[in-house]
């Protein structure tokens, strides 16, 4: 048994390592070499902090609520629909564009996070026209994973964060 | 059972992952000892050389420290083919001067001098001083080591900063700082631009920046998303992930804008599009099957194929030529740690293998000649910057801070 591992084993490492390169051979000085590289030209460094002052908030503003989803799920559950209902109601009593704001916990990764948000975002943007709502006031904008209320490593900190929030666009 | 445990090594030597530190080719790698000749010791920067050494897959080289006048033979190791001698000087920006000797009588073979007018760039320097030795000596390129790396990180909620780094990430710098500026993503082979999604409007917005000159313009804006997710070969296209009916769906645009057409149609998610098959062809992420599955279609045609019959996320994919690589979760866990492995696959899904076998592998990303792949890897409450040589089955890790990355390019 001993000498079986053994054989195969070695048969196993020729297989995988057997077509390697090869060290190349360099001529004594025939090809010496002797200048020199300068690396030059810097990269910009921009700031935006001022610019971006007024659009950090992560809740619901102008008297919506937020509405919470359940893990990777995109549906309107039954129990935000009450919340669906007030925040079109408020909504009717409001002007101007209504921004829609699709959030997600950190579970996902890149785009798909950001894919995600969005169809958050057209669930509640649905739901609040299907009460009478008219939509062609929305902006969706999908933040994927970017806008956590909560950072706590716990099950009720994350699904804080899978949400919707609404406000007025300015 | 000796087929069986024949297939367990073979697995093994396959999966490349840093953790299984496999040392393979040993006998075929050019033996190196360093001496530096500087003046300040700078253990950093020797550290750096010996991590492009490793990379490579090309060199063994000695970990010893040792010091030596850059001028001088007397100290020549006997157990190596070759000595590196080097003096590092960072009085004013950084000088960098190189000698590669014959071990065994002295001959110099190679002598060049590096400076750039920056003492945080050194690591580029020492990048470049590797690729030169290791073009002397006639190896397959590893010009990839002298790219920068692009990355976008999260500070605070809806905040986050683009960073230039270089492939160990021993240099940082801030590109856009403050706003929520997202997914960079180079724009042409030499780096000089590259695109961002920028949250600054009332909507998305799709910028291209020049890192030199610091021109800045808007190509496109969607509500919903925005995303540059991949380069034509020859830049004047672009895969767009965007929303514009609220649905994310994968488009080609041209690189300034001007024309779009819509690659998929999805009444659920599609995104992260790669160019393959020579541009004509996409290779993207969907979940048309209830899942996050990698897909491929042919750019104009209508049909679309599953490239991969396995695993039940897997959310994100890169492609060089015929490669493939994706990330895929390996447990089930609704919340807390995952596991996710990067997987080699090829455009016609054939040749799947395994390249890592712990923790968690995401944002797979190829070099610029498809022999490398990058990777963030998180693994016992810390995250890294990880690279695997595919020809030599080298693999590195950089740690990285604690600040969330959310997309990175190379």
């Amino acid at each position: 048994m001993i000498k079986k591992l053994i054989l195969t084993t070695t048969i196993s490492l020729l297989v995988f390592t057997g077509c390697s390169n090869k060290i190349p051979n360099i001529s004594d000085g025939n090809n010496n070499v002797s200048d020199s590289t300068a690396i030059t030209g810097d990269a910009v460094s921009i700031d935006e902090s001022s610019s971006y002052a007024g659009a950090s908030s992560n809740s619901s503003a102008d008297g919506f609520q937020s509405v919470y989803f359940a893990f990777g799920n995109y549906g309107v559950s039954s129990s935000m629909q009450e919340i669906i209902s007030y925040n079109a109601s408020n909504a009717l009593n409001s002007s101007g564009k209504i921004k829609i704001e699709g959030n997600c916990d950190e579970f996902g990764t890149d785009e798909y996070n950001y894919a995600l948000g969005i169809k958050r975002a057209k669930a509640v943007k649905d739901a609040m026209g299907s009460q009478g709502f008219d939509t062609s006031r929305v902006l969706l904008v999908s933040y994927g994973e970017s806008s956590p209320i909560c950072t706590t490593q716990t099950d009720n900190c994350y699904a804080q964060n899978r949400r919707v929030d609404l406000r007025i666009s300015r | 059972m000796r087929y069986i445990i024949f297939i367990l090594l073979s697995l093994n030597l396959f999966a490349l992952d840093a953790t299984l530190k496999i040392e393979t080719d040993v006998e075929h790698r050019t033996r190196l000892s360093i001496e530096d000749g500087s003046s300040t010791i700078n253990d950093k920067f020797f550290k750096i050389l010996l991590s492009d050494l490793k990379i490579s897959g090309h060199f063994l080289a000695e970990t010893t420290h040792n010091r030596a006048d850059l001028n001088s033979v007397s100290s020549l190791s006997k157990n190596s083919e070759y000595v590196l001698k080097y003096s590092l000087n960072q009085n004013r920006g950084t000088k960098l001067t190189i000698r590669l000797l014959k071990s065994s009588n002295g001959t110099e073979i190679f002598k060049k001098s590096y400076a750039i007018p920056s003492t945080a760039k050194a690591p580029f320097l020492a990048h470049k001083a590797i690729s030169d030795i290791n073009d002397v000596l006639k190896y397959p390129s590893i010009n990839w080591i002298n790219r920068y790396v692009i990355f976008a990180r999260y500070t605070v909620p809806k905040q986050s900063e683009i960073i230039l780094a270089d492939y160990s990430f021993n240099y940082q710098k801030a590109i856009i700082r403050g706003g929520l500026n997202l997914f960079p993503k180079w724009a042409d082979k030499n780096q000089q631009s590259f695109y961002y999604t920028s949250y600054a409007g009332t909507l998305p917005a799709l910028k291209k920046l020049n890192i030199y000159s610091g021109s800045n313009r808007t190509i496109a804006s969607s509500q919903g998303m925005i995303v540059c997710s991949d380069v034509s070969s020859n830049g004047s296209k672009i895969l767009v992930t965007m929303s514009p009916n609220a649905q994310a769906d994968i488009y080609e645009m041209s690189a300034s804008g001007g024309s779009k057409k819509r690659v998929t149609s999805f009444s659920d998610i599609d995104v992260n599009g790669k160019y393959a098959n020579n541009d004509s062809s996409v290779v993207f992420v969907s979940n048309r099957l209830g899942y996050a599955n990698i897909f491929k279609k042919s750019i104009g045609g209508s049909g679309v194929s599953q490239l991969v019959y396995s695993g039940k996320n897997n959310n994100a994919v890169d492609v060089y030529g015929s490669k493939v690589v994706y990330s895929s979760r390996e447990s089930h866990n609704s919340f807390g740690n995952n596991n996710f492995n990067l997987y080699l696959t090829s455009t016609n899904g054939s040749g799947r293998r395994p390249i890592t076998t712990t923790g968690t592998n995401q944002f797979p990303h190829f070099s610029n000649d498809g022999s490398v792949i990058q990777y963030i890897k998180h693994r016992g409450g810390t995250s890294s910057i990880g690279y695997i040589n595919l020809n030599s089955k080298q693999s590195l890790l950089f740690p990285l801070g604690g600040r969330k990355i959310q997309s990175i390019d190379w």
